[in-house]
């Protein structure tokens, strides 16, 4: 278990991190979400005990981070690198060294990265000429070549096409079944909505909203009904019900924001008392929607 | 650590021994002080600027014979007779020098083809004794006796027992000064542009988050030492195998009264001068690679190396500057005070080591000094590359760089 707990960081005058707090239970997959400078990279950084915290700490299976512990993770940072001169197989096998990975095991496992990425056909050429989306794909096998406990992943899909993107995404849900706590950072929302079960929204270096999916909507006060066909009587209606607003409409239907405590089960039926309804959705809000809210960028 | 360590310096030494820079700097410096050392041998060949024909009357040739082969290679002994170009060309010679005797004693005509190669007071001072000969009538030992006034030189605290071996030992100083200074340059610059490329490929976090960035400047410095030593061993072993054979002809030359073959460089370097060389290169390269590495971590851009290298190359080349003052006054306050200052004082005290007997406190303290240098550079460096190479965005100005050493 990764325990973060009131971390701050603090570069000169500049707070990076005030205050940011969240537990990643073993074998999950946690997205931590922010806009740009929003602290997530320093967050990420302090995780991976690159950098130090002023205040607070971080505890990994309920010990501070140490060398040996750091063994055990992975990162793929948000700007990516590679020795351009060397080739694909060198440069995963020179990161699986670093991480301790030995023969008759490191031969394997590197061998098994270059199959599982497609990258066969580039093992013995200078990382310089591969593709960017194969170069990212090589700086992600430097990154789990040594089955890490932990891995961090900073915008792992930025750069990469849908196909290379399923790719990762399937890759990191392999990882996550056998036993690897995953982090990550993106602004990729529907992929991170896929991919994590757990969020942690950060805006300005500090908390702003920790759950799961099924907790950030529960704590979301409004939610979207959208009625077909739209009609005056059924407009009246939804007029009516405290604190609803109407929204644009949307192919045809009634869009309305109401309180989440709204009857939804008995707003249908007066409904369809007043008029031929023939679609009533309550809708879930979005992760994207709620992250806006949680940064503060909807005006809600 | 230790594992990590011998982990970055496998893989440094692996990716620098096929870099281009590395390859280039170990064979035009094989290369280079091969061609050095045979140069003097390849231009007497192709340019026989001291090849001469002597001509005269017999009695006069065979007496300035012995005088001119100090100087001269005699191609051929001819009557007088007339000379041209192709009676040149025809014994390879560069100037014919034709003698007779008046009543003014000796009458010296040259023949030259390029009359700037020949030095006449060479010619005069040769020929003195037949001139002193012919003028004064006096006999051939006679005149010997009167030229060759004996002059004996005694070595007094010097570590040379003659003004030949002094001289000698000094050229050959100035040389390992001058490979040291390369050695410890193109060395240092190469961790500098290995930890410059690591950080603008933006590779360095990635590497961090891997390995403690300490053990990975250690195995970078210390591939870069290894391959220092390796550049260092083959240098050496091109002087000594293409020095084998110029020691023949330079000692076939009739300068080689200051002339020391390279045969002859091991009777006049000690192992203890060796040995010196070796010491401070690994303390001078330490030091300045560990500068180099931290000052690389800073910038955004290989553009910028230039401005982190310059106030590096500036006591560097001061360095440079006094060490080569102290191999002609090895103990002016100047060069004692050089050998004791941390960056100077690996060029400075093997100066002063090579030619002259450093007392040994001296030597002990340099030593202490810049071997605690080392470690605070260390220090430094270490704590400056930790944050430098996680650092992007604006580089950071000379006060937040001493706020994260002091930190």
């Amino acid at each position: 278990m990764l325990e973060v707990d009131c971390v701050r960081k603090d570069f000169g005058p500049v707070h990076a991190v005030s205050d940011v707090h969240f537990r990643i239970a073993d074998a999950t997959t946690f997205g931590l979400l922010g806009p740009n400078g929003a602290g997530k990279t320093t967050t990420m950084r302090m995780i991976l005990g690159i950098l130090v915290p002023d205040a607070g700490r971080i505890l990994w299976n309920r010990s501070p981070i140490r060398e040996d512990s750091r063994r055990h993770f992975g990162y793929l940072p948000e700007e990516r690198g590679i020795y351009g001169k060397m080739k694909v197989r060198e440069q995963i096998t020179y990161f699986a060294k670093l991480h301790r990975l030995r023969d008759p095991s490191l031969s394997k496992r590197v061998g098994e990265w270059i199959e599982r990425l497609g990258l066969s056909t580039y093992s013995d050429r200078p990382c310089s000429e591969l593709s960017k989306g194969n170069q990212q794909k090589v700086q992600v096998a430097c990154a789990a070549v040594h089955a890490p406990q932990l891995l961090v992943l900073d915008e792992p899909f930025a750069g990469l096409d849908p196909v290379n993107a399923d790719v990762l995404l399937s890759l990191l849900n392999e990882l996550r079944d056998g036993g690897t706590t995953l982090v990550l950072s993106s602004h990729q929302m529907w992929q991170l909505e896929t991919l994590c079960s757990h969020f942690c929204i950060i805006a300005d270096g500090a908390n702003r909203a920790e759950g799961s999916l099924v907790e950030l909507r529960a704590a979301w006060p409004t939610r979207v009904v959208r009625i077909a066909p739209s009609s005056q009587s059924v407009r009246s209606l939804l007029d009516a019900v405290p604190g609803a607003r109407a929204l644009l409409p949307l192919d045809g239907a009634l869009d309305y924001q109401v309180p989440a405590t709204t009857d939804f089960a008995g707003l249908l039926r007066s409904l369809v008392t007043v008029a031929p309804v023939t679609k009533f959705e309550a809708l879930e809000p979005t992760l994207r929607e709620i992250y806006l809210r949680a940064i503060g960028e909807n005006g809600a | 650590m230790i594992q990590d360590v011998i982990t970055v310096y496998v893989a440094e030494v692996a990716r620098r021994i096929k870099s281009r820079p590395f390859i280039v700097s170990l064979l035009v410096g094989a290369f280079g002080i091969a061609f050095l050392i045979r140069s003097p041998a390849l231009i007497r060949d192709s340019y026989t600027a001291n090849r001469i024909v002597l001509m005269g009357n017999a009695s006069l040739t065979a007496r300035a014979q012995p005088m001119l082969s100090h100087d001269f290679r005699i191609a051929a002994v001819l009557p007088a007779q007339a000379v041209d170009g192709a009676t040149l060309r025809s014994y390879r010679a560069d100037a014919a020098i034709a003698l007779a005797s008046g009543a003014r004693g000796l009458s010296v005509m040259v023949f030259a083809r390029d009359p700037g190669t020949l030095d006449q007071s060479d010619v005069r001072s040769a020929l003195l004794p037949l001139q002193l000969e012919l003028t004064t009538h006096r006999s051939a030992d006679v005149v010997k006796q009167i030229t060759e006034m004996p002059i004996e030189v005694q070595a007094v605290g010097s570590k040379f027992s003659s003004a030949r071996q002094s001289l000698a030992v000094r050229g050959i100083a100035y040389t390992l000064i001058f490979l040291l200074y390369l050695l410890i340059m193109l060395n240092s610059q190469l961790v500098m542009s290995s930890v410059a490329e690591e950080k603008t490929s933006r590779i360095a976090e990635l590497l961090v988050s891997s390995v403690n960035p300490i053990a990975l400047l250690s195995g970078k410095i210390l591939a870069s030492a290894t391959l220092g030593l390796v550049q260092l061993t083959a240098w050496v072993t091109a002087a000594v195998v293409f020095g084998g054979g110029a020691g023949s002809s330079t000692a076939a030359s009739s300068h080689g009264a200051d002339v020391i073959t390279l045969n002859g460089i091991f009777d006049i370097i000690t192992p203890g001068v060796l040995g010196a060389f070796v010491v401070f290169f690994v303390i001078g390269f330490l030091q300045l690679s560990l500068l180099f590495a931290s000052g690389a971590s800073l910038i955004n851009r290989t553009e910028d190396l230039g401005a982190i290298a310059l106030p590096l190359v500036f006591p560097l080349v001061s360095a440079l500057i006094i060490a080569t003052m102290a191999l002609g006054t090895p103990d002016t306050p100047l060069s004692v005070v050089g050998s004791f200052v941390p960056i100077l004082a690996p060029f400075v005290m093997f100066a002063r080591i090579a030619v002259s007997n450093v007392p040994v406190w001296q030597l002990a303290l340099s030593l202490a000094i810049n071997l605690g240098a080392v470690y605070v550079i260390a220090l430094m460096a270490g704590k400056i590359y930790r944050v430098g190479m996680i650092l992007y965005g604006r580089s950071p100005n000379v006060g937040q760089i001493w706020s994260v050493i002091r930190s």
